[in-house]
């Protein structure tokens, strides 16, 4: 139905954006005004995807231009789930911010950048425009570029360039994309095009659009092998603005993934899904093996959001509801988990003065709490029972076996052993081991750190051991994903 | 029964809170009462009418995943050991571990395990107790790095987590596998549809998958190396879970899915071929440890091996031994165990050269420790339960059934047996013995020891006398258990009804010539053990698969170090290349693939003279600025394509646009010679020729890829575009007649507002470069 | 004339994507700013070219060129131009405080 619910969780974070620089140096004020709007807007959006649950998906047809013809919003459940974990998200991200930033970068903007991110994350999953969501990439990116410059010494700028560089070239390669694609169909939305791809057959060129589109969203979901430019751009930054980018950013490309391939190319899944199975098994290989292959925490984190996103891809690859449901749930799960492990490594650089494992020991003697926190996260992100990792990774396997695609359920499984391992290495070097009686606890600032990862682990474990209050909605959203004709026709029949 | 398995973690919760009283009293009794409850609450189970009990509460029903706790002979067996055990290794602990330590950690993690454990073997649903299995994982890692100061306890609690995960990932796939083939998640159920696992296309890689999870967890050959380096964790911890219950739980899964693999041969191959060699393995391996505890672990591992032989024999009787066996097993390797960690406690060191003579001084122990050795080395006396499931597994071994067995090697494997049988039982036999007169007979080395010896506090002892006074009352009255219990066991394996009389005295069968070959060889090899123990440097010399193991994780980080700094090595120019030749390789292949590749030329726009001559001044214009060198030329010369797609834009009919582009540029230009002007100037590009041949190949064949699709494209119109309608309604309902201004302010206003939004952003971002300035220059 | 486009906007990308591929930040630069040149070119390409008036309403004439396409460039342009003032400022900046403005030169390593 029309409401305007749906625009609501993209323009509360532009105001409260917009508002926030003008009060920017005053940081008592602005940190708390950004605190209190998150808490509402996530209230809200919690709202939102209640009512989508009681009355469907809510569309707004922006300047009331109807579809196809103007922008549309499209808040389903799928969006709308997506836009409250992103909230989840950002409420943690707004409590460990000040502790984790000097005052100088939250004065330069901060929570301007951080509201706008927000607003363009959630724009990118409520568009149901294919232009529009290039607009809302770019606005998005552009806040992750003056975050991840923000207070930069050197390396920092090193590393924002290559990041800057190869996001601009991809956003470059969307827009000629799009312009492909409106040639072909003669339409830019997003219903409208899959309708009309579904009336006439899907040509070849159509595919090749696809899968031209497909590397797009890929280099921004940091697919093999398109993910060189992640790993040291998302470690060069702080802890906050690390944590946003591994929860939300990767989580878009493979959003609009699951997006357009469920409902704009699903009549050549031959070629192109088959094409996703084998991408998701080097980009799970080549992550987990990245994953091992340093001594940097932070490093260890960031090469672990590859085989994730390698995870989700095997939902769209293998291309049936357990399989999407389980991709769904996995992208749930991983933006609360990467964002919670973000916060760990960089509370632990922070407490340990280093993030190289060689130079730490001992640390549960000073930070217990800390410690257990990741070591539960360890089983969340290798998909251990009971937490939510292994729902999301079981819905996946099981699809896997039921599409005949044993290969790539093995080699998930067996990617789920080197991810333990490389996050079990961060436990037992960094925290096992004599204590270091030459460390002085810094237990105040721990004890800062703690509370947000915990929210977010509270999440994870929710999520696991609560499933059954989230299998109905997202088994639902699976299906819907495989009927695409049910996205269409809530957009063109309103 | 949920609470019965909760109960420990439960209590666990309340452990923090016991520690105010842990100096008056030691939170092991408290730790105690939980497996002692739950020990009285199962045995009242115990009996010959016992019929399996099933109860179910929902977890996550919409993914059939659910609490069906299912307790039939098979599961009582082990919730029995699990609790007495456990109550036992809890009261030894309290005298054990010191109250300085850190005790309620401790606890925490054995009941957390006992949890586990008890979950894995009364779940019916295959998802919960592969839940609990790993669990089981993860609390034994935690107990063996329990003393993680040292690199030790690290390095085995990492190699039994590895290992066991890998086990359990392994079997979950198996699972998975399972559940889609019979569309169940219940064992029972899927015991019931036995004949269609057994025909479905994956049953080979199902049975080798759930195998590999049974057979690292029970530390079966090769995976076994794992059980000794757990040794690290504190003894009770070792008698508890690295012998009695969680090592069993990979027989436990062999015995439960037994009705349903061993319809296929290689049920027997492989789990008997395996066992029967681990058996022999490790029993030899055993005897050149010079650790109590390691000599102890390698006789678990040989002793599971047997019982997993046992088991892929598959006759009645083999099953019923099997069963008689794990009881048996419990019993004195518990004792043996608690023994060791008394030697350990009183005299300060493990190591059996450094020991002797100590049954002077430890006279209870070393009574102990003799019941326990003699039971486990099969020494034909009554009061001793050890020789009564050794002789049963002789027997059975003579008695294996391969008259239906279509591949040769069954044939084979069942003929040699019965003689790796009596091989292994041998140097059981051998390990026996030097473990107890190694160090209870024979010189005492006191002046080698860190403390001097005396006998343990009593309480110490009352759990091995407990397992001991169990040795004997099983050897004295064997049949003692076995309606009631034991037999329904047996059934739930076998799948009918077994009934057995168990005797001392058979006869002269050839299973008591076997035990008696057994004991006279082993005896000979046990005194003239010094003069060929010379032969473990020739086997295994210095094979190992511990080598496998640390070469695998020492691998997993150089090569992988390897791998990934020879592709991420931050170069900018090698990453493009990488991702522009998938993109292309890719594309290119779908456009082959499908035939994409359109060429129309019915509607073109009429080529024209000046439109083709912009278009070359802009091509030159683009490709001289690869060759020039010159900074503020090349900015020009940039300015010059921008400029002509401004020109363009005008032949277009787009006025607006071509505004646009000509302020944009302009400050464009204008923004490069201010960045630039301050830096150095270009200068001749140094690559080498094959770098240049790389970027020229790349470049073109990438613009040669977009013009392909383009031209496709164009060539492909298959519908009217939406643009006719902003034709129609830009006056009437726009109210404007400049269609793209009235497209970018209303009908695709949101653009235009986050297209500003994106500037704004870029605006400030770029005042905080400017500004915020890092004064130190790194972070 | 739409092949010609094609293949000129073809060639924006190669020059392009060549310049990415030098050491030099503003060759990289330079790069960046042809292919949005190119990307731009193939959105005006893939409507009709030359079909029609300018798409300003006026009652003689029928036919117009496509609006949309030329919407969508407006607003690629101006994020294009925000994206690439922001990277000659950041380009600026990280070769001074690097000291080098060779791409090559600021690979960095593991813990740093």
């Amino acid at each position: 139905m029309i409401s305007n619910l749906a625009v609501l969780p993209i323009v509360i974070p532009l105001i409260a954006g917009i508002l926030a620089t003008l009060f920017h140096k005053k940081l008592s004020v602005v940190r708390i005004f950004s605190q209190i709007i998150t808490v509402l807007n996530t209230v809200m959006v919690a709202y939102i995807l209640w009512y989508i649950h009681q009355n469907g998906t809510v569309i707004l047809e922006s300047g009331d231009w109807m579809a196809p013809f103007g922008i549309v919003l499209v808040g389903d459940m799928l969006s709308m789930s997506l836009v409250l974990t992103t909230n989840i998200v950002a409420l943690a991200s707004v409590f460990f911010a000040p502790h984790s930033l000097n005052q100088k970068q939250e004065e330069f903007y901060f929570y301007t950048f951080y509201f706008l991110l927000v607003s363009g994350v959630s724009g990118a999953f409520i568009t149901g425009d294919l232009f529009n969501l290039f607009v809302f990439f770019e606005v998005l990116l552009m806040a992750s570029y003056a975050m991840i410059i923000l207070g930069g010494g050197k390396v920092q700028l090193r590393e924002s360039i290559k990041y800057v560089l190869i996001n601009l070239f991809s956003s470059m390669l969307f827009v000629t994309t799009v312009a492909f694609i409106y040639s072909v169909v003669g339409t830019v939305n997003m219903a409208q095009i899959a309708q009309r791809v579904g009336e006439e057959e899907q040509t070849g060129i159509l595919t090749t659009i696809g899968i031209l589109l497909f590397f797009v969203f890929g280099t921004k979901a940091a697919l093999f092998p398109l993910y060189y430019w992640l790993p040291k751009p998302y470690i060069v930054p702080n802890p906050v603005v690390s944590a946003l980018f591994g929860a939300l950013l990767t989580k878009v490309g493979i959003y609009s993934i699951v997006r357009v391939f469920s409902l704009i190319f699903v009549y050549e899944t031959d070629i192109t899904h088959q094409l996703f199975i084998w991408i998701a098994g080097f980009t799970l290989i080549f992550g987990a093996i990245g994953a091992l292959s340093t001594n940097n925490i932070k490093l260890v984190v960031a090469y672990n959001i590859i085989p994730a996103v390698g995870f989700m891809l095997v939902g769209i690859g293998v291309y049936n509801s357990t399989g999407m449901s389980g991709t769904v749930y996995y992208l749930i799960h991983d933006m609360i988990i990467k964002a919670a492990l973000f916060f760990i490594v960089g509370a632990i650089t922070y407490l340990a003065g280093t993030s190289d494992l060689r130079k730490m020991q001992g640390l549960i003697h000073h930070y217990p709490l800390l410690g257990w926190l990741l070591f539960i996260s360890a089983f969340v992100l290798a998909g251990i029972p009971p937490f939510s990792g292994f729902i999301g990774k079981l819905l996946l396997l099981q699809g896997a076996v039921e599409a005949d695609e044993i290969m790539i359920a093995i080699i998930g499984l067996a990617v789920s052993l080197l991810i333990l391992l490389s996050m079990m290495r961060i436990f037992i070097r960094g925290f096992w081991g004599e204590k270091d009686e030459k460390v002085v606890a810094n237990k105040a600032a721990a004890k800062k750190f703690v509370m947000p990862i915990a929210f977010l682990l509270i999440f994870s474990i929710v999520l696991g051991v609560g499933a059954e209050w989230f299998i109905p909605g997202i088994e639902s959203i699976g299906n819907d994903l495989m009927n695409p004709a049910i996205y269409i026709e809530s957009v063109l029949k309103e | 029964m949920l609470f019965a398995v909760f109960l420990p973690v439960l209590l666990a919760l309340f452990i923090p809170l016991l520690s105010k009283w842990k100096d008056k009293i030691h939170t092991g009794f408290f730790v105690m009462l939980a497996p002692l409850a739950i020990f009285i609450y199962f045995v009242s189970f115990i009996g010959t009418d016992f019929e399996p009990v099933t109860q179910s509460y929902n977890w996550i029903p919409s993914l059939d995943i659910s609490f069906d706790f299912y307790l039939d002979g098979l599961s009582l067996l082990f919730v029995l050991l699990i609790s007495g055990i456990g109550t036992l290794v809890a009261l030894y602990s309290a005298y054990y571990l010191h109250g300085s330590e850190r005790l309620h950690e401790f606890y925490v993690y054995l009941l957390l395990f006992m949890t586990a454990m008890f979950g894995v073997v009364l779940s019916d649903n295959v998802f919960v107790l592969y839940s609990f299995w790993e669990l089981t994982s993860i609390s034994s890692f935690l107990l063996i790095g329990y003393w993680n100061f040292k690199e030790r306890s690290r390095y085995g609690a990492l190699k039994s987590m590895l290992i066991t995960v890998f086990g359990g990932l392994s079997m979950l796939g198996g699972l998975i596998l399972l559940t889609v083939e019979t569309n169940t998640t219940s064992i029972q159920e899927m015991i019931a549809q036995a004949d269609v696992i057994l025909s479905s296309n994956y049953f080979g890689l199902i049975f080798t998958l759930i195998i590999i999870g049974a057979f690292t967890k029970s530390a079966q050959f090769p995976f076994h190396i794992w059980l000794p380096d757990a040794m690290e964790a504190p003894t009770p911890v070792s008698a508890y879970l690295h012998s009695a219950t969680m090592v069993k739980a990979g027989i436990f899964l062999v015995a439960r899915f037994t009705p349903i693999f061993s319809g296929s041969e290689w049920f027997f191959i492989i789990v008997s071929g395996i066992g029967i060699l681990t058996l022999c393995w490790a029993s030899y391996v055993a005897v050149r440890q010079t650790d109590l505890k390691g000599i102890l672990a390698f006789s678990t591992i040989s002793q599971l091996g047997m019982i997993m032989a046992m088991l892929g024999f598959g006759t009645k009787a083999a099953i019923y031994a099997a069963v008689f066996h794990i009881l048996n097993h419990a019993t004195f390797k518990g004792s043996l165990f608690m023994v060791a960690g008394i030697v350990d406690h009183e005299t300060g060191s493990r190591d059996i050269r450094k020991l002797g003579g100590l049954a002077t001084l430890m006279p209870i122990s070393a009574t102990l420790a003799f019941f326990g050795t003699f039971s486990m080395a099969g020494v034909p006396l009554p009061f001793l339960n050890g020789f009564y499931s050794k002789e049963k597994f002789f027997d059975a071994s003579l008695h294996i059934d391969v008259a239906n067995a279509n591949l040769w090697i069954s044939e084979v494997l069942a003929q040699a047996i019965p003689y790796l049988a009596v091989f292994g039982s041998i140097f059981t036999f051998v390990y026996s013995m030097y473990l107890v007169f190694g160090t209870f007979t024979g010189e005492k080395k006191l002046d080698q020891l860190p403390v001097k010896p005396h006998e343990a506090p009593i309480g110490m002892l009352i759990s091995p006398i407990v397992l001991v006074l169990g040795v004997v009352i099983i050897g004295l009255f064997p049949n003692l258990f076995n309606n009631s219990f034991l037999a329904h066991t047996a059934e739930a394996i076998y799948g009918e009804p077994v009934v057995t009389d168990i005797h001392f005295w058979h006869g002269l069968i050839p299973a008591f010539y076997m035990s008696v070959v057994v004991v006279v060889v082993g005896a000979i090899l046990a005194i003239i053990r010094k003069s060929w123990s010379g032969i473990y440097s020739f086997i295994p010399g210095k094979l190992s698969f511990n080598k496998v193991y640390d070469y695998l994780l020492d691998q997993s980080e150089k090569t992988s170090r390897k791998i990934t700094n020879s592709y991420m090595n931050g170069s900018l120019r090698r990453y493009m290349i990488l991702i522009l030749s998938a993109i292309m390789v890719c594309t290119f292949t779908v456009i082959f693939l499908t035939n994409g590749f359109a060429w129309d030329t019915s509607d073109l726009a009429p080529i024209t003279l000046h439109e083709v001559l912009i278009a070359l001044a802009m091509a030159i214009a683009a490709i001289s600025t690869i060759f020039t060198k010159n900074k503020i030329a090349a900015i020009l010369i940039l300015g010059v394509v921008g400029y002509g797609l401004a020109l363009l834009f005008v032949l277009y009919r787009a006025p607006d646009l071509a505004l646009t582009q000509l302020v944009v540029e302009t400050i464009t230009v204008a923004l490069f010679l201010l960045c630039f002007y301050h830096l150095p100037n270009l200068r001749e590009r140094t690559e080498l020729t094959s770098q240049k041949l790389t970027n020229a190949v790349i470049s073109i064949g990438f613009g040669l890829l977009m013009t392909v699709v383009a031209i496709s494209s164009h060539s492909t119109k298959l519908f009217d575009t939406i643009s006719g309608y902003f034709l129609e309604t830009s006056h009437d309902i726009g109210g404007g007649d400049n269609v793209v201004n009235v497209i970018l302010v209303d009908m695709r206003g949101i653009d235009t507002l986050f297209e500003i939004v994106v500037l704004g952003i870029a605006a400030l971002g770029i005042y905080g470069l400017i500004k915020l300035r890092d004064k130190k220059g790194a972070e | 004339m739409e092949i010609i486009m094609s293949i000129l906007a073809g060639v924006l990308f190669t020059t392009g994507v060549y310049n990415l591929l030098q050491k030099q930040l503003l060759r990289i630069v330079i790069g960046t700013a042809l292919i949005s040149h190119g990307a731009h070119l193939f959105i005006l390409t893939m409507s009709k070219l030359k079909r029609g008036a300018p798409p300003i309403l006026d009652y003689d004439i029928k036919d117009y060129a496509d609006p949309l396409p030329q919407a969508l460039i407006l607003t690629s342009i101006v994020i294009s131009f925000g994206v690439t003032s922001l990277l000659l400022v950041l380009a600026y900046r990280a070769s001074k405080e690097n000291g080098t403005d060779n791409m090559e030169k600021l690979r960095g390593n593991e813990n740093d």
